[in-house]
């Protein structure tokens, strides 16, 4: 019913006396269906307000008279209404729109379609390309594979010869003691001296 | 969080389209500006509606007019779709000349007219009776 609020918005008058002990403001609907009335409006009998019976008579004549025209304003937007809404659907302007924008459609389509031929065309060039790049490095790292196989033979090879002449020089079971003879009748000094410029002295005191 | 939605998508049971005044909401004390709109009978009277149909400036400006806008064509599909005016849009479309005059605006101006020749009759009355009043003096 009452409504309690801060000091800022409420007028002076109701500042200086109020009679409750917080600030109220008027609030629509003040009286909940519990108040009793007011004892200044006690006896109080609503009367409405005052009809000329001559001014009615007038009034009721208009009142008639504008609700006709209203009825048929009201008539006469709708059937607008309607109107517009039939045109809009099976029109004069409705089919052309419709064969316009079927034209346009196949137009779409068709540029569509040549579009997806030539891509087509391409994608194959690309890909026929792309084999034969492909069959091109195959070939040629089969290639390479057989020059490094032929190649590591060679290099074995190379080696086993290698080693066939390094057997002439072994110290077998049956060259042992002669080898111990010339190892010990030929004593070699591996002993060198070298200075900061490089020059090698082999001479060297012999023990 | 509230839920949106269902506060934009209110469907109502048996509601109709009217086309009223609504206050914009200026939030400017003593300074009122309409919002001719078409909106759904329950909703509230400033509060979401369908389309605006015009505005109002019920304060007169400095040439001392009142300025009323209207969108005719958009008003005329509303009405063809069954939306009801109210009272005042009713009573300015008609001084517009959209509608026929509204039987209350005439009536309100006869009424205006007979106050306003009785307050002149009672002055005159009042003139003369002084200039009696003097005379006999």
């Amino acid at each position: 019913m009452f409504q309690v609020i801060g000091g800022r918005s409420v007028p002076a008058a109701r500042l200086l006396a109020p009679r409750s002990a917080v600030l109220v403001e008027a609030v629509r609907g003040r009286k909940s269906r519990t108040d009793p009335v007011a004892k200044s409006k006690e006896g109080r009998i609503k009367v409405p307000p005052p009809v000329d019976p001559v001014e009615m008579v007038v009034l009721k004549e208009r009142y008639t008279e504008y609700q006709l025209i209203m009825s048929a304003l009201r008539l006469e937007f709708k059937e607008e209404v309607l109107r517009k809404k039939y045109e809009e659907e099976t029109g004069s302007q409705a089919e052309e729109r419709v064969r316009q924008e079927a034209e346009e459609h196949r137009s779409l389509m068709a540029w569509n379609n040549e579009e997806n031929l030539r891509m087509l065309k391409a994608r194959i060039l690309r890909v026929q390309q792309e084999a034969e790049e492909a069959q091109r490095k195959k070939i040629e790292a089969a290639i390479q594979r057989e020059q490094e196989q032929q190649e590591f033979i060679k290099e074995k090879e190379r080696e086993i010869l290698q080693l066939q002449e390094e057997v002439k020089n072994f110290i077998t079971v049956e060259n042992l003691d002669q080898r111990i003879e010339e190892a010990l009748d030929n004593p070699k000094n591996y002993n060198f001296a070298i200075d900061k410029e490089g020059r090698v002295v082999k001479q060297t005191a012999l023990q | 969080m509230v839920h949106l939605s269902s506060l934009l998508l209110k469907k109502y049971h048996g509601g109709h389209v009217v086309i009223r005044l609504a206050l914009a909401g200026h939030k400017q004390a003593n300074r009122p500006f309409y919002r001719i709109v078409a909106a759904y009978n329950k909703r509230a009277r400033d509060g979401r509606y369908i389309e605006q149909l015009g505005s109002y400036d019920p304060l007169p400006n400095i040439y001392n007019e009142k300025l009323v806008s209207f969108n005719f064509d958009r008003l005329k599909y509303w009405i063809g779709c069954g939306a009801h005016p109210t009272k005042p849009v009713a009573k300015l479309l008609g001084l517009a000349g959209f509608f026929p005059l509204h039987p209350m605006t005439i009536t309100e101006a006869e009424r205006q007219r007979v106050q306003t020749e009785k307050t002149e009759t009672n002055t005159d009355m009042c003139q003369v009776t002084l200039d009696n009043t003097q005379v006999t003096i």
